[in-house]
């Protein structure tokens, strides 16, 4: 299972973290990895100059909307198996 | 209310207060490290060994207060130790006390299983003694002790704990919290009377919101009525909120009355087809079954919650919109963070961090004359153990739905949750339906509530006498919103 976080606090908010979440959710239907993606909203962890921060096995990444299926491609779907 | 953390919950608020003072005014981060020194000026200590340790819990309080874990570790949960001001209470289960006379029946020494009760001379007094080494906790001395001196002692925090998830360092004795198995419940926080528990707020993310110029809708909760006394309603935090510089307010019972409606149709579906039901307003509820009965949780109802209800309301008619539920309940915290479920609440704030919300812009809730109904009486009640099933009845009702055969159980509080749930997972629960609230009285008794239930009773019995008796359909058509899409995705 791969947990990805992805911050909703107001600085990654502002920068875009409900059309990163959108897309995500979307990306993950259409691969059909439902079962093995599990996308949470998280609290602020002051990372915020990387905003929109969203975390997998501690690493922090900075997603933009448009970068997020950049994103899903090089980061998730290298660690679902 | 008679509580075990008046003092701690008393710094908490003042807490939410500076924190949320300095985020309105943009100064939170030149000066967020000048309040341990501020609120703990010295140069004796108030209540701990020393300043120092007191200006420590107070920094590991502001991290919190700003969403962050208080320590350096950082972990996902919503509930967290304060490891500073846990005092790391050293106490053993079974113990025995100074009580004992030491009898010939040794009655304790004879039902231990374990030999952990010896009988030993102490200063010439000959006592029972029980080496916590050996005790397995099992009680049995405490039972047969003919003069009940064997007391059982747990930390506030643990007995608090409705699913077992708090456990102890046992190298510092500090206590932890196991994520695994915690339901964000909240019921912990205000059990420590050494206030060692908190949870993470939002406050600094939604102050940050209506600086920053976005729309912000306050969502409150049906439990709110009664809570601030009789003369503080609906209407007051809506004045308060949008001086705040909300957009504005908007009764969360609207949501549990859409909650409700929609209910009602899944619940009628459910039992033509012989399905089991649970509800899913309450996340705590949603949360134990997720982490300790997953097999059940294809017995989740799809409705959203009344939270959730209203912030789609709300974004269907402004997609820009950020919702901001403010209720008694920490748990909600959790459900907004549960991005599977679109539209829902963007923040939560608690009836407290809402308060001193408000508080730091110098912003007081003042008495309001006026009454104005966003809810029927039975979305008021959501709030309320049994308060739902009332809701759906009534709905199954307004449609002339054939409701005799349809039975509920209302588990009101954890343990009866737990033991429906339990039942269920076995096959074994008789009735069709179950509510679930795992705080005992329903949210109005929630980890954020301000008095207690029988004390709020009369005042909230009587705000909502001042409602008209408008059906819950009736209401959906009064205020507009049959199209809200009511299932999670």
């Amino acid at each position: 299972m791969v947990n990805v976080s992805i911050c909703v606090g107001s600085a990654c908010h502002m920068k875009g973290s409900r059309e990163v979440v959108a897309k995500l959710k979307e990306l993950v239907k259409a691969h059909q990895l439902e079962g093995q993606v599990l996308l949470n909203g998280s609290f602020c962890t002051g990372n915020c100059q990387y905003a929109v921060c969203v975390v997998i096995d501690d690493t922090v990444y900075s997603v933009r909307p448009e970068t997020t299926e950049e994103f899903f491609n090089n980061e998730i779907l290298s660690r679902v198996s | 209310m008679v509580t075990n953390d008046r003092t701690t919950s008393d710094i908490t608020k003042r807490i939410f207060r500076e924190v949320a003072k300095l985020t309105w005014n943009g100064e939170l981060e030149s000066k967020k490290e000048l309040l341990p020194e501020e609120i703990i000026p010295g140069p004796l200590p108030q209540f701990r060994c020393c300043i120092y340790r007191e200006r420590e819990i107070i920094r590991q309080r502001v991290r919190l207060a700003r969403g962050l874990c208080p320590a350096k570790t950082d972990t996902a949960n919503i509930v967290q130790v304060i490891p500073a001001a846990c005092d790391d209470c050293a106490i053993s289960s079974y113990s025995v006390t100074d009580n004992c006379h030491g009898c010939l029946g040794h009655a304790c020494y004879e039902s231990c299983r374990f030999g952990a009760v010896s009988i030993v001379r102490d200063h010439g007094r000959i006592r029972a003694h029980i080496d916590p080494q050996k005790c397995r906790e099992c009680g049995m001395c405490a039972k047969n002790c003919p003069y009940q001196v064997i007391v059982h002692q747990v930390r506030p925090c643990k007995q608090a704990c409705p699913v077992g998830a708090i456990t102890m360092d046992e190298t510092t004795g500090l206590c932890q919290i196991d994520e695994t198995k915690c339901i964000q419940c909240g019921h912990c926080i205000h059990a420590c009377p050494f206030g060692a528990l908190g949870a993470k707020t939002f406050l600094v993310d939604v102050i940050h919101m209506i600086r920053a110029g976005r729309k912000v809708y306050a969502m409150v909760a049906p439990a709110v009525e009664g809570q601030f006394g009789p003369d503080i309603t609906p209407d007051s935090w809506r004045t308060a909120l949008k001086k705040a510089g909300f957009a504005d307010m908007i009764e969360v019972s609207l949501g549990g009355d859409l909650t409700a409606a929609a209910e009602a149709d899944e619940w009628a579906e459910a039992y033509a087809q012989g399905e089991k039901k649970t509800t899913s307003c309450c996340p705590a509820f949603v949360n134990m079954i997720r982490k300790h009965f997953p097999t059940l949780n294809g017995n989740i109802s799809t409705t959203v919650s009344p939270m959730c209800a209203v912030s789609r309301m709300i974004k269907e008619q402004e997609p820009d919109a950020v919702t901001v539920f403010i209720g008694p309940c920490q748990a909600k915290k959790s459900e907004a963070l549960d991005i599977t479920i679109s539209g829902n609440a963007d923040y939560v704030l608690t009836f407290d961090e809402a308060v001193e919300m408000l508080r730091g812009k110098d912003i007081e809730l003042e008495p309001a004359e006026s009454y104005s109904q966003q809810g029927s009486t039975y979305g008021k009640r959501f709030g309320n153990s049994a308060g739902v099933t009332a809701a759906v009845m009534q709905c199954l009702k307004e449609q002339d739905i054939d409701a005799s055969g349809i039975s509920v159980k209302v588990c009101n509080g954890a343990l009866e949750c737990k033991n429906a749930l339990t039942l269920m997972k076995l096959g074994r629960l008789p009735e069709s339906f179950m509510e679930g609230m795992v705080c005992e009285g329903g949210c109005v008794s929630g980890p954020s509530r301000q008095k207690a239930l029988n004390e709020l009773k009369k005042d909230r019995d009587a705000m909502i006498a001042r409602a008209d008796d408008r059906g819950v359909h009736e209401n959906l058509r009064i205020m507009n919103v049959e199209q809200v899409p009511m299932h999670r995705d």
